[in-house]
Order: structure tokens, then sequence, then C-alpha cells
């Protein structure tokens, strides 16, 4: 699955789309790819990636994850999510440009369509970033 | 686990997740006006009775759990067998 593919199962374009890939995806888990592009809006001053854009990287590879999961239900569209809340954000180390972020996400428990979710961000092997998000999400169609 | 226990623990849960005191769970108390709980607060009671006992309630199960009776009812009945 490449960028043009990614398209079809989150809303967001660039220059705020923060997942190059969908590697792969079984049930509640999906693993997501991003590298880190030189120049991009979510570098601070000091080269490394704003935490901010390692939690909206997160909920991207949610995101992927849901839609990949409405589109093999049918839908015509990916379904559109919204940040509720972010739990227990850590983040070990802000990546650099051209780093590549495997992130793993879990979808939990939900209700009144809030889904409670856990991201986990790798660089290699070395884990930097980890989170439970809130999200709320509305099906298109 | 007998219902007493349930009772108990669950109380002792809820009221240190949502900082309540344990003794305004009455039985027939709402659960979401006495933990004011909102849309954003309510999945973190269903992720806590699943992580403690393993208990998953869908949302479908959700609507029916009003009061503090209703769910240890609803935990009691799903507990799995050990």
């Amino acid at each position: 699955m490449n960028t043009a593919a990614i398209d079809r199962l989150i809303p967001q374009r660039a220059p705020i789309q923060l997942v190059d890939e969908l590697i792969e995806a079984e049930g509640d888990r999906a693993v997501c790819s991003y590298t880190v592009p030189v120049g991009s809006l979510f570098i601070e001053e000091d080269g490394l990636l704003a935490e901010v854009g390692l939690i909206e990287h997160i909920a991207q590879s949610a995101s992927a994850l849901a839609g990949h999961k409405a589109l093999l239900a049918g839908a015509s569209e990916p379904p559109v999510g919204y940040i509720g809340e972010v739990k227990h954000f850590r983040c070990f180390r802000r990546p650099r440009q051209g780093d590549v972020l495997l992130t793993t996400v879990t979808m939990g428990p939900e209700a009144e369509g809030v889904t409670l979710l856990t991201g986990e961000t790798r660089v290699g092997d070395e884990t930097v970033a980890a989170t439970r998000l809130k999200i709320l999400i509305r099906e298109l169609r | 686990m007998t219902r007493e226990e349930i009772v108990e623990q669950v109380n002792a849960l809820l009221a240190g997740e949502f900082e309540v005191e344990a003794n305004a769970f009455a039985p027939d108390a709402n659960v979401k006006e006495t933990l004011s709980l909102d849309s954003l607060s309510l999945v973190d009671l269903v992720a806590l009775i699943q992580q403690t006992y393993k208990v998953k309630i869908p949302a479908t199960e959700l609507r029916s759990i009003q009061t503090f009776e209703n769910l240890y009812d609803y935990i009691e009945s799903h507990l799995p067998a050990k």
C-alpha cells in the first residue's frame, strides 16, 4: 500500500498528512509508517518533530485503521475522526527529519461513539512515544 | 467472587478512578450522574471494567446499564468462568 492508497483511508492531505503507509491491519490492530520529511510543518526550530506532530501521527494511524475497516465494510469514503482527549502521552525522544516512524495502534473499548485507543511509535528498535487517545469517529456513508 | 465482593471492589475502583466518595453509590443511583460521566469519560468506565474483570460492555448493553445495581448485575453475570 503506497501514499496514493493511504489517501483512500484517511481524509488528511499534505502538508498535514502524517502517515505514508498502512503496513498491516488485523482486527483492531494496525501498523503504519511515516518518514519525517525535511521541512515538515511539524518540524520545530531545533530540527526535530514537534510532540504535537507525534500525537497527530498516532491519531492518523488510528484513522487509517478505521478507514481500512470502513472500506472493508463497504463504505465509499473513510470516516472522519476527531481527537477527543490525549491521555498519558509520553515522548521519549522527538524524531529527526528522515527518521522512519513505525506506529502500532490498537483500538480499545467504545462508548457512545468514543473509542479509546493505544498507540506506540518506534524508530528502529527504540520506542519514541506512546499514548492513549480518545477518538470520536463519524461515519460518512 | 461473591456479589458482596463485586460491589465492594467495583465501588472502590470507581471511587478511585472518578474521585467520588464510594458512599455516594446507592444501588439505585444513576451511574453517569453520580460519576459525572460525559460522552468522553464514559469510555473510561467501560475500559476500567474490561481491564479489571475481562468483561466487555458492548454499546448496546451499555445503554441498559443505568444504575449501580445494573452495573453489578452485568459484571456478575458476565464474569469469565475460572
